[in-house]
């Protein structure tokens, strides 16, 4: 009774050892066992395998087939929005970027044309002082650079003394800025 | 468009932008500048003006009340952008200007006024090419001393005294 399972390595090890034992005595049952082996080859060679081509494919458009819930169609449908949205912006910072890099780099052209203008650009100027038409020695407090006209012709961006009472005036139309550093007592 | 692209295309841009500054000033800044000094004695005096200093005059009039104006001292040199270039004036005071850039029509220097070897002044500015800049009042005998400083890239230099050859000293 446990020939067909032996042969289809069916048996736990004790019985699978217990029924080689007996084979190896017994003629009748080694028969038995031969025959089962013959008819199995023979079953199997009889047998025609079926032809998997295509056979994925048809399970998956079968599958696509099959009505799909609410849900999961919103959520597919909001994916790909999704999708489509962040690969625009992705885009669109980088267009920004680039776009920003480029005014950076770009800047030392429009100083350039700038100061190409009939009018220079002034970055450092004091108004005159009328006071230092009569007396040149006058108090830097009243004569505070500014940093807002458009007619100065020097534009000065440190200027360093010991002297506290510096003054610092510009007159345009004679292309003269003057710095004026009264002797101390 | 394709990623490799798009980076290409960034690549351009940036080496565009980085690169063409360079070459435009390459090919439009002339790297010496001449700098001309002139020492000025400015007093109320009622002496007049000194007629070397010939258009000078009306600019130092329109700028400040003395009464007397006397050049006593001319200088003028050349140097390169970068190359600092120093002038001893009268009154054991010493100028030292370091241009350092030329920007379209804007000499970028520095400028450092020593009394004997203490330094009064010092300053960085952007002065118009052939603008000028003054710096006055220390005392000088009995009035008070007014430098002019100018600077040109070349072709007409500023409006400077008219110092005889003998006057005009070169550094």
């Amino acid at each position: 009774m446990m020939l067909g399972a032996f042969e289809d390595s069916e048996l736990e090890p004790n019985e699978m050892q217990e029924v080689a034992f007996h084979l190896a005595r017994c003629e009748s049952c080694t028969g038995i066992l031969a025959d089962y082996s013959t008819l199995g080859r023979d079953l199997r060679s009889i047998t025609a395998e079926p032809s998997l081509a295509g056979f994925s494919s048809a399970v998956i458009a079968r599958v696509d087939r099959l009505p799909m819930p609410v849900f999961t169609r919103i959520a597919r449908a909001l994916r790909r929005q999704l999708d489509s949205v962040g690969a625009g912006l992705a885009w669109g910072g980088a267009a920004v970027a680039v776009a920003v890099v480029t005014i950076i780099l770009m800047t030392p052209y429009a100083e350039h044309f700038a100061n190409r203008a009939p009018q220079s650009t002034v970055l450092a100027k004091a108004e005159p002082n009328p006071a230092a038409a009569t007396n040149p020695v006058v108090d830097a407090a009243a004569n505070e650079p500014t940093m807002a006209d458009n007619d100065s012709h020097a534009d000065i961006s440190r200027l360093e003394s010991e002297n506290r009472s510096v003054a610092v005036w510009s007159e345009p139309r004679r292309d003269t800025t003057v710095i004026w550093l009264p002797d101390q007592p | 468009m394709t990623r490799r692209s798009c980076s290409l295309t960034f690549l351009i841009v940036a080496i565009s932008a980085f690169g063409m500054p360079g070459l435009l000033n390459a090919q439009s800044s002339p790297k010496q500048v001449n700098v001309y000094i002139d020492s000025v004695m400015a007093a109320d005096t009622n002496e007049g003006t000194d007629p070397r200093l010939g258009p000078m005059d009306q600019k130092l009039r329109g700028l400040f009340g003395f009464s007397t104006y006397s050049l006593i001292g001319h200088n003028e040199g050349e140097t390169d952008c970068g190359k600092m270039i120093a002038f001893t004036l009268p009154g054991g005071k010493i100028l030292h200007v370091q241009p350092r850039a030329i920007d379209g029509d804007m000499i970028a220097m520095e400028i450092v006024l020593f009394d004997g070897t203490r330094p009064m002044m010092t300053t960085d500015l952007k002065l118009k090419n052939n603008g000028t800049l003054i710096v006055g009042g220390p005392r000088y005998e009995q009035g008070m001393m007014i430098i002019s400083i100018g600077a040109s890239t070349g072709g007409s230099p500023p409006i400077q005294a008219q110092a005889t050859p003998a006057e005009a000293t070169n550094r």
